[in-house]
């Protein structure tokens, strides 16, 4: 797994589209608003702030890296000769989304860092980190399942949309707006109870035990995901001929 | 005493969807052994070798590789070298990275160094894959098959693309592999490849072996040919031929050396020339060809 690891990180590093696209893209957008985090916060709060910008470094980080990535590997055939080794299948999925998982873990970590040395500190750092893991176990859950129904690098351009710009939606919609109403729908959808459970990390004022509840939905989300991507994922291009 | 089979096919059946790619095929290659699958395009070749491979999964039937199931692949796989019929290499990676890295994955032991060497591809090493032409992308790939000379190796038309050079330096590594008891599975086009290597071949067409045997089992049912162009004030031929469209005349014989006397004897008599002469054993490709007919 960590050879494989290896090798796609050294390809993440040579191949400059994927580089700015997955990883320049959000930490720019990231940056912006930290830059306007006043007027930001009016609009929502602090905790809206980091909500907002872990999901943009999951969604166009993690998820669309992760998802152009499978499927360049498979088109090239690269999955079929990792799977010509004696790599166990779940190795060689690790390895492959290893590199970007962890480069998302930490741009998440070092603007959220950011953020709290310009706008103050959290006021509960393990709760937004246990937030934080759940939401990339989401997206790269996600990310497996639309890779099965991605053929090309280019058509991941089109099939990751609904779920990047759909987590931001809704991670936007409960962030700004909170959930007094409709709160069963907004922490349904995906991407919401976590983005509930990082503004209560992030402001404070509600009860740990309470907030927990909203792993719930998160991580039945991961489920769906899994059980989705073990349905469609393929490891070769269809046949052809 | 006799080892129990490298590889022990057993009524495979492979379909996909409504198309029938293998059809009850039954075969055995036994340790050691250089075993030639050919056929026509579509014959079935590859989704055999791949389900032999550990690559697709049998419809129904058996395969046991090395003894054990080929999807059992922590304990196949150390033991098999596979070189695909399509690269799949990594473009951004280089030559060095990529041996590197599915020699590490096969969990055999080499030196990089070593397989870079056999291929001739140590001048290469550092360049990107995305760089290397056809042949080359071909020549990597029999280095990653060969990493840590295993002891079963699957060859899925290795030479297609290479120079004459590259092809002979690539029969040699595999000469090597068979000195040192590697057992070699091979799928090709060049038919002269197996006519001339193969310890047995395994003649496949629609799914199913048309044929099994050695070279000569396969070659000695067929007529041996002689072929030759004549003057037109030549007298009739002591022999039945035939003539064919570029005017040259065929005659197939079971006996060719008998009537291969008796043609030159005749040309001597009427003073004939016999232009562009040529006689021979059938060839494989002729084997191939009688397939439809």
């Amino acid at each position: 797994m960590l050879s494989i690891a290896r090798g796609e990180l050294v390809q993440i590093f040579r191949n400059r589209s994927v580089l700015i696209n997955s990883f320049v893209v959000p930490v720019a957008i990231s940056a912006f608003f930290i830059y306007q985090h006043e007027v930001f916060a009016q609009l929502g709060s602090l905790g809206y702030i980091a909500a907002i910008v872990m999901f943009t470094v999951c969604a166009f980080g993690l998820y669309t890296s992760a998802v152009t990535t499978m499927a360049s590997r498979r088109q090239n055939l690269f999955m079929k000769r990792l799977r010509s080794t004696a790599a166990g299948d779940a190795g060689i999925l690790a390895g492959l989304v290893l590199p970007v998982t962890v480069i998302a873990l930490v741009q998440v970590i070092v603007i959220l860092t950011v953020l709290g040395v310009v706008t103050g500190m959290p006021d509960d750092i393990a709760l937004l980190a246990v937030a934080l893991l759940a939401t990339v176990a989401m997206m790269v859950g996600l990310g497996l399942a639309t890779a099965g129904l991605t053929n090309s690098p280019e058509h991941a351009q089109v099939t990751t949309l609904p779920v990047s710009l759909g987590v931001i939606a809704v991670a936007s919609w409960v962030g700004i707006s909170g959930t007094e109403d409709l709160a069963l729908l907004k922490r349904l959808l995906p991407g919401g109870s976590a983005t509930e459970l990082v503004v209560n990390a992030w402001n404070g004022g509600v009860a740990v035990t309470d907030s927990l509840l909203l792993l719930a939905p998160t991580l039945a989300w991961v489920v769906v995901a899994v059980a989705l991507a073990a349905r469609l994922f393929r490891w070769e291009p269809r046949r052809t001929g | 005493m006799t080892s129990p089979p490298v590889i022990d096919v057993d009524r495979l059946d492979v379909k996909y969807g409504d198309f029938h790619a293998v059809r009850s095929l039954s075969f055995q290659v036994r340790r050691g052994e250089f075993y030639a699958l050919l056929g026509t395009n579509g014959a079935g070749k590859t989704s055999t070798l791949e389900t032999i491979e550990g690559h697709r999964v049998p419809t129904s039937g058996t395969v046991r590789v090395l003894g054990h199931s080929p999807a059992d692949r922590a304990a196949v796989r150390p033991r098999m070298g596979i070189m695909l019929q399509e690269s799949g290499f990594s473009p951004d990676l280089t030559v060095r990275e990529s041996v590197r890295l599915i020699g590490e994955l096969t969990q055999r032991t080499d030196r990089v160094e070593r397989v870079l060497g056999i291929v001739d591809l140590t001048r290469k090493a550092n360049t990107k894959v995305s760089h290397l032409s056809g042949g080359e992308k071909r020549r990597l790939d029999f280095a990653t098959a060969v990493y840590g000379t295993p002891e079963l190796v699957f060859l899925d038309e290795p030479t297609t693309g290479l120079d004459v050079q590259s092809r002979d330096a690539l029969w040699d590594a595999v000469d090597k592999l068979r000195e040192d008891g590697s057992t070699i599975v091979l799928t090709t086009h060049y038919l002269e490849e197996a006519q001339q290597r193969a310890d047995r071949v395994g003649l496949m067409h629609r799914g199913t072996f048309h044929r099994e045997g050695t070279v000569a089992e396969l070659t000695r049912t067929l007529p041996a040919m002689i072929r030759f162009a004549l003057p037109p004030s030549a007298p009739a031929l002591p022999l039945p031929g035939k003539r064919e469209s570029d005017g040259k005349f065929l005659i197939e014989t079971h006996r060719l050396q008998k009537d291969m006397a008796v043609l030159l004897r005749w040309a001597e008599d009427h003073a004939v020339e016999l232009q562009e002469l040529q006689a021979g054993p059938t060839r494989l490709d002729d084997v191939f060809r009688a397939i439809d007919d």
